[in-house]
């Protein structure tokens, strides 16, 4: 049975529809409410709360804390400053991606990771002989994402924290009304916003006071179907749904590389040895098996193919994470891959797609064939292969005061 | 006089009634014979006392072979299981102990209230292991191939088991012949540091066996608990309704339903040989019964020394089926109780007792109970897997009272004073596994109403289990596959014409898992035997 | 900048054997070895002033006849008999019987006791004889490459000629052979025998080293393992194999250095071998090196961490090398009989029930007091090694646990030895106060002082993943995932005991 988050009492008020989900053993709103565009909205409008704790949560500690994670991260943590996060993935020895995650630093020798499964166990196995202690917070901290244009204003509004000067992916410790907690300008919604980080004793409190600040500015409880679509909008893939760890896939064709993912951008090979390093190497030279790539799939042609049954378009509710297979654009019996999730997107308004692609097809600007399923027969439309990002408003990374 | 039947059965039990349906469904004129006045062999539910019904030896249903409850259609004829979800490792002294769960989360946090790394790796091994269960599923499902020959059909079977072998990847093939032949502590050491998880989950390498958890070759029964999730049968551990004889009653109406007949009180002496071929059988009170073939559902043992006889077999073979080692391990208590034996009173509500509940709190105990058993006597804390089955199943007790069912190994058949002299102990062995649960559940003696105590030695008397072996004989590696019973005559067949075996103690082995009753059925059908 | 074409890490039988075979094949090789005399466990050790063993373990019954051909160790003093030695197994209730190279012989004196094991012993022999080819097939050759990755119709040929070599054995020997290997050794035995001392002294050597019982399934093969290569035997003992060993190695131009530590193996930027670095600072290098030492010690101390990769450093932490050997020597002042005969190889055991009970314990990390020993007395047969009239003793002492939870504090050690003492009296009454000198050694000191990790005198346990794969899949053919260094040791194939097998197809392989 999941259990519950600290911020429960409060979520469980706010929680309309009883749509209740199992997110690593703990109890996640899917919607507060039957209709969850609103939440949606809120993210791209205003400001959306989303209970992100069943994040899995570490503090790493120890002299050699920054050289443990240079090692086993992707990304040169060395290079990372006191306050500064960056987000990156971790690669077993054959360079196949085991999770990914947003490591922050804190202090001199202290960093906070966050990591989608359960991962003290693959850590701590690595620390070997070096001077580095693996805590997990994960039960002891609850964790809340504000995002949204006007969440600056809100967290303004009840903590001491410079927000006007925090960069994107930068930290901060806050102070509010009797208790502390951190905030870094991080999230999954690609937009401008924040996830706070608190201690368990402090949870409510620190609910409270965003959710009385967020009046003025037309916050609303978010559940994960609706921080699926923004996600899914961003380009930000997840791990069980656009690929798999390498620790719990069964066969290499379920395991993927950073640049597979369309995450080499964080690899830097020509530094000191971390893991998958030598394997990364040989596919940089080799070539990779396929990418991760943005699906924007045609809308006339899903329309024409609902006007011959007589029927007006029609769009999922919210976004669907199942494999959908992608074919060859002269012919329906080549498959060249699959979309892993997908949305209509309420912005965008066009039906977009997260997919794993051959190599040879990933190009932007490949035209392939979607297959879509229309008054219960397959079909195919048209669909355009694009980087895995759709939408990147300016204020993500606004900065008001230098 | 004219044969009347085309196959004789000896054994009801359930691979013995498997065999008649597939025989009796290919239109084959079938009749079964019971020494006993119930069906079931070791799969058998009675009342043993008024009110209590209890599943008197085999108790849960794990590998029952999912493709035999579709081809016999046997949920039509009353075949259901109750699935288990939890599985309960109690600690004295009041302890939460250790609950596993199917809920993998809730399971973990479990876990890590004994270390954090075990509660990871969990999933991790359950991968390795779902992958090597591929290779045991080929195993178990069909006849084992003839190493000796090298005829071509033979070296086929060998190649399609060797294809699985080489998609087992270099890693994973290593990691196969550790898993054929450690032990079952040492396996599970490679992954976990938890006593109290390790105690458990090593006990399944060595259920019925005379082998300890530190004794090699018992790691490779750990795969069985992944085999339900290839079967896609997930959950496949639970009770039968009404007690694992609700299983033979379906796979018996299933045979009669396509025209076998069964006779119960009906103990055969020994089948009638003709020049070297079975021609029927004798039964203990003289009448004789012609067939065209005879089906042995007993042990190697009894069939080859028993129902042959040393006169009509060659002395190598004689020697050989001597060899084969039985040996007996393990006892059964059955509880009837006026209340709930409660096994954790800090837990709440009773869900966690409604699986298995295993009296194991770490490795090293299991494994002194072993070494006490290897000179000769019956563990003093043996290790026991307890269900209370009538906390998921009313029907089996009076309201509000329960039955609780105990394996218990070591109880060694060959005891220092000599096996006749188990039912001397009996009582004792009984005392002292009340005494070990009273460790976890203090008032238990105060609960206990009726109290049954089966020993080795009542498994043989009673059951025809030789040297009381709940798998007609051991588990260990030169006892399986082509060496099941004995070598030259794995496929079913015996040196006798006409004279086929289908129980336990044929390839792939013990269980209610059904398999040697269906694929001897099956070759008998193949090979036009009748 | 190199110094030479490979460094040899070691300097034990395997170490000496690989370095000679390369030398001679014009490799410019150098040995490091840490102590300050070479030998390794092969070494004899003056262990009490003017009292010497010749090892430390005796049994040189393996060592390959091929090796002393190739290195012409006879020319270097080698006096190699090519048969196996006497060795007589104890009762303690004062019966004996001497196991000799001829079995005829055996059986006979076996017959004055049981005529029923004297033709089971027949049969065992006969057995043996039949299967010994294809043992002895298997641990002459380097293991077969069964990468399943690419099965190639080149290596199923291999595999299907071994299969067929199986074949060869006949249906019946073949069928019989697939029986008895996973089968305990007990109940091996147990079918054949009656007298239980004979059994047991028997079953004893497929037990040293192991941490397996009697009742220990698959410790048969390992008998059958023994018994099949144990073809002969070394005038004077371990020691006289390293003497000839240096001279051969001397000779054919290997650069020999003692008391010289490896620190850690150094690589290049890509990953390949450079060479060593030397305690106390000193670089050495080399494009390939071979360890003899353990791999374990090879990769889990001579390297930093993540430099090898996770996988391999997984597989080899999970190497099973579990000590259960101790070693207690003793100075007698007087010749030693055992059972009123003079021997100089004997094993106890008794029954059993009572090597079951020495194993046991171990289990729980804690020690028996009541071990089989497996005795050797060099001074039988050389009495250079002891004052005139007086003897050595050297016993090895099983199942003595490396990991014992009370810790090997001198007053274990001296209860150790205290106990063997005990039943040595049996066999030899009054060697107790006939003691001048003793020296004990625990699976903690062999590995202080031999760097055997865990103290375990064969490079990790016997046991058949570990020997079919030795020592882990990726190290198979003596060649690692590191790039330019092998493994040479007892720890790969066809593993532990003085046999210099790993030592010289280590040396085939490098030269490949």
């Amino acid at each position: 049975m999941p259990i519950e988050t600290p911020f429960h009492p409060r979520t469980s008020e706010h929680n309309k529809s009883l749509d209740w989900k199992d997110w690593g053993g703990y109890f996640a709103a899917n919607s507060y409410n039957v209709v969850n565009d609103f939440e949606y909205f809120a993210f791209r409008n205003s400001a959306g709360l989303v209970d992100v704790t069943p994040l899995f949560k570490y503090r790493v500690t120890g002299k050699d804390a920054a050289k443990f994670l240079t090692r086993i991260m992707v990304k040169d943590i060395n290079k990372l400053k006191i306050n500064q996060a960056t987000y990156c993935c971790w690669c077993d020895d054959r360079g196949m991606v085991v999770d990914d995650g947003t490591v922050m630093r804190f202090g001199e020798q202290e960093y906070f990771v966050t990591a989608a499964d359960p991962s003290y166990s693959w850590f701590s196995r690595l620390v070997k002989r070096l001077d580095v202690q693996i805590e997990d917070l994960t039960d002891s901290y609850g964790a809340l994402a504000l995002q949204g244009p006007t969440s600056r204003d809100i967290l303004k509004n009840m903590c001491d924290a410079d927000l006007d000067s925090l960069k994107f992916f930068w930290t901060s410790s806050a102070k509010a009304d009797g208790f502390e907690f951190k905030i870094s300008r991080t999230g999954y919604t690609g937009d401008l916003g924040y996830e706070l980080w608190v201690r368990n004793e402090d949870a409510l409190k620190l609910f409270d006071a965003i959710w009385e600040a967020g009046q003025h500015y037309n916050i609303r409880m978010a559940g994960i179907k609706a921080l699926d679509i923004a996600r899914i909008e961003a380009g930000l893939v997840m791990n069980g749904v656009d690929y798999h760890s390498s620790l719990h896939a069964l066969i290499p064709e379920q395991m993927s590389t950073p640049y597979e993912l369309g995450l080499g951008w964080m690899v830097n090979l020509e530094r000191d040895p971390f893991m998958g390093q030598r394997a990364l190497k040989e596919e940089k030279k080799n070539g990779s098996r396929w990418a991760t790539v943005g699906i924007d799939i045609n809308w006339p042609d899903l329309e024409a193919l609902y006007y011959k049954h007589g029927l007006p378009p029609h769009t999922e509710n919210g976004a669907w994470r199942r494999s959908i297979p992608i074919y060859h654009k002269q012919s329906r019996s080549k498959q060249i891959g699959y979309a892993t999730s997908g949305t209509w997107s309420p912005s965008l308004k066009k039906n977009i797609a997260l997919a794993t692609i051959e190599i040879d097809y990933a190009d932007p600007g490949t035209e392939v064939n979607f297959e879509v399923t229309v008054e219960h027969q397959r079909k195919a439309v048209r669909a355009i292969v694009g980087k895995p990002q759709f939408f990147n408003p300016k204020r993500k990374r606004s900065v008001l005061k230098k | 006089m004219s044969t009347k039947y085309d196959a004789i059965i000896i054994g009801g039990g359930h691979n013995g009634l498997i065999n008649a349906a597939y025989l009796a469904k290919a239109g084959r004129k079938v009749l079964v014979l019971e020494k006993r006045h119930v069906l079931g062999g070791a799969a058998v539910s009675e009342e043993v006392f008024p009110g209590f019904t209890f599943s008197v030896c085999s108790y849960v249903v794990s590998l029952f072979r999912p493709h035999i409850i579709r081809e016999l259609d046997l949920v039509k004829h009353g075949y259901n299981i109750i699935p288990m979800d939890a599985s309960f490792q109690p600690l004295p002294d009041g302890d939460l102990g250790l609950c596993r769960w199917g809920d993998a989360s809730r399971s973990r946090r479990e876990i890590a209230r004994f270390s954090k790394k075990d509660s990871e790796v969990y999933g991790e091994f359950s991968k390795v292991m779902t992958h090597m269960a591929k290779f045991a599923k080929e195993v178990i499902d069909h006849p084992a191939p003839d190493v000796a020959s090298i005829n071509p059909k033979e070296l086929s079977s060998l190649l399609r088991m060797g294809k699985v072998f080489k998609n087992l990847g270099p890693e994973l093939l290593h990691m196969n012949t550790k898993l054929l032949t450690m032990s079952s502590a040492d396996f599970l050491d490679l992954w976990f540091e938890s006593e109290i998880l390790k105690g458990p989950m090593s006990v399944s390498g060595i259920i019925g066996t005379f082998l300890g958890v530190r004794s090699p070759g018992t790691a490779y029964v750990l795969l069985h608990h992944y085999m339900g999730e290839l079967d896609g049968a997930f959950r496949s551990w639970g009770f039968s309704k009404g007690g694992t004889g609700g299983v033979s009653m379906a796979c018996a109406n299933a045979a009669k339903s396509f025209g076998a007949e069964i006779r119960t009180n009906a103990n055969v002496a020994h089948v009638k040989i003709k020049n070297g071929q079975a021609t029927g059988v004798v039964l203990a009170n003289g009448d004789e019964i012609d067939s065209k073939i005879v089906v042995s559902n007993l042990d190697p043992n009894r069939t080859y020394l028993k129902m042959i006889g040393e006169k009509h077999l060659d002395p190598e073979i004689t020697a050989e089926i001597k060899r084969y080692k039985l040996r007996g391990s393990s006892g059964k208590v059955n509880f009837a109780l006026s209340g709930v034996p409660n096994f954790c009173k800090k837990r709440e509500g009773l869900d966690f007792m409604k699986g298995d509940i295993a009296v194991v709190p770490n490795v090293d105990y299991v494994e002194r109970a072993f070494d006490q058993a290897k000179y000769g006597e019956f563990s003093e804390r043996p290790y026991i897997n307890i269900v209370v089955p009538s906390l998921t199943d009313p029907t089996l007790a009076p309201p509000g009272k329960h039955v609780m069912s105990c394996f218990v190994q070591y109880a060694p058949y060959d005891i220092k004073e000599g096996p006749e002299y188990w039912p001397k102990l009996s009582e004792k062995f009984g005392d002292a596994v009340q005494e070990t649960i009273k460790e976890y559940v203090p008032d238990i003696d105060s609960l206990v109403e009726h109290r049954q105590v089966i020993t080795p030695w009542d498994l043989q008397e009673t059951f025809g289990l030789t040297e009381g072996n709940i798998f007609q004989g051991e588990l260990t590696l030169e006892q399986l596959l082509f060496q099941r019973p004995i070598s030259g005559y794995a496929k079913y067949k015996t040196p006798i014409k006409n004279l086929w075996m289908s129980g336990s103690g044929t390839h792939p082995g013990g269980g209610i898992m059904g398999s040697g009753g269906e694929l001897s059925a099956k070759l008998i059908l193949n090979e036009r035997a009748i | 900048m190199k110094n030479y074409d490979i460094i040899i890490i070691g300097g034990g039988h395997n170490g000496l054997t690989t370095a000679t075979i390369l030398a001679k094949k014009g490799k410019k090789v150098l040995l490091v070895e840490k102590r300050n005399v070479l030998g390794g466990i092969a070494a004899g050790e003056e262990f009490h002033p003017g009292y010497f063993t010749s090892g430390l373990l005796h049994d040189t019954s393996g060592v390959r006849q091929d090796v002393i051909k190739e290195l012409q160790l006879e020319k270097y003093g080698l006096e190699f008999l090519n048969e196996r030695a006497d060795v007589t197994i104890l009762s303690s209730s004062g019966k004996h019987v001497t196991i000799k190279a001829d079995e005829n012989a055996t059986s006979a004196s076996i017959a004055k006791f049981s005529q029923k094991d004297a033709q089971a012993y027949k049969d065992y022999k006969d057995f043996l004889n039949k299967i010994s080819r294809v043992i002895n097939d298997l641990m002459d050759n380097p293991p077969p490459n069964i990468n399943v990755d690419n099965l190639t119709m080149a290596s199923l040929v291999v595999l299907a000629k071994k299969g067929l070599k199986l074949k060869g054995l006949g249906n019946k020997t073949m069928m019989e052979l697939l029986k008895v290997a996973p089968m305990s050794v007990a109940d091996f035995l147990d079918e054949k025998f009656e007298t239980d001392f004979l059994k047991a002294g028997l079953a004893a050597p497929a037990l040293y080293g192991s941490y397996a019982a009697p009742r220990s399934a698959y410790s048969t093969i390992n008998l059958l393992l023994w018994e099949c290569a144990s073809r002969n035997h070394i005038k004077g003992g371990p020691q006289a194999l390293i003497n000839a060993l240096e001279k051969a190695a001397t000779a054919a131009g290997v650069t020999i250095r003692t008391s010289a530590e490896v620190e850690k193996i150094v690589l290049e930027e890509s990953g390949s071998i450079k060479g060593v670095r030397l305690k106390g600072g000193e670089e050495i290098y080399a494009s390939k090196v071979a360890a003899s030492c353990t791999p374990k010690e090879t990769f889990l101390n001579l390297f930093d961490d993540f430099e090898i990769d996770y996988e391999l450093d997984f597989w080899i932490s999970k190497i099973r090398s579990r000590g259960t050997t101790a070693k207690v020597n003793l100075a007698v002042n007087k010749i030693v009989e055992l059972n009123g005969q003079n021997i100089e190889y004997a094993r106890t055991g008794n029954n059993f029930n009572e090597m079951e009970k020495a194993f046991d314990p171990v289990k729980y990390k804690e020690a028996t007091s009541n071990p089989f020993l497996d005795i050797h007395i060099p001074t039988a047969t050389d009495s250079s090694l002891a004052p005139e009239g007086h003897s050595v003793v050297s016993v090895l002492v099983h199942h003595i646990p490396y990991d014992f939870a009370e810790g090997w504090s001198e007053a274990a050690k001296n209860k150790l030895g205290e106990d063997v003492l005990n039943i040595l009296e049996i066999y030899s009454p009054g060697i107790k106060k006939s003691v001048e000198g003793m020296e004990i050694l625990s699976p903690e000191d062999f590995e202080q002082r031999y760097t055997l990790t865990e103290g375990h005198i064969y490079h990790g346990e016997h046991f058949v993943d570990q020997l079919i794969t030795r020592p882990i899949p990726a190290c198979l053919s003596y060649s690692t995932p590191v790039n330019g260094l092998y493994l040479c040791g007892s720890g790969s194939h066809p593993g532990g005991g003085i046999t210099c097998a790993p030592g010289s197809m280590a040396a085939a392989a490098i030269l490949k």
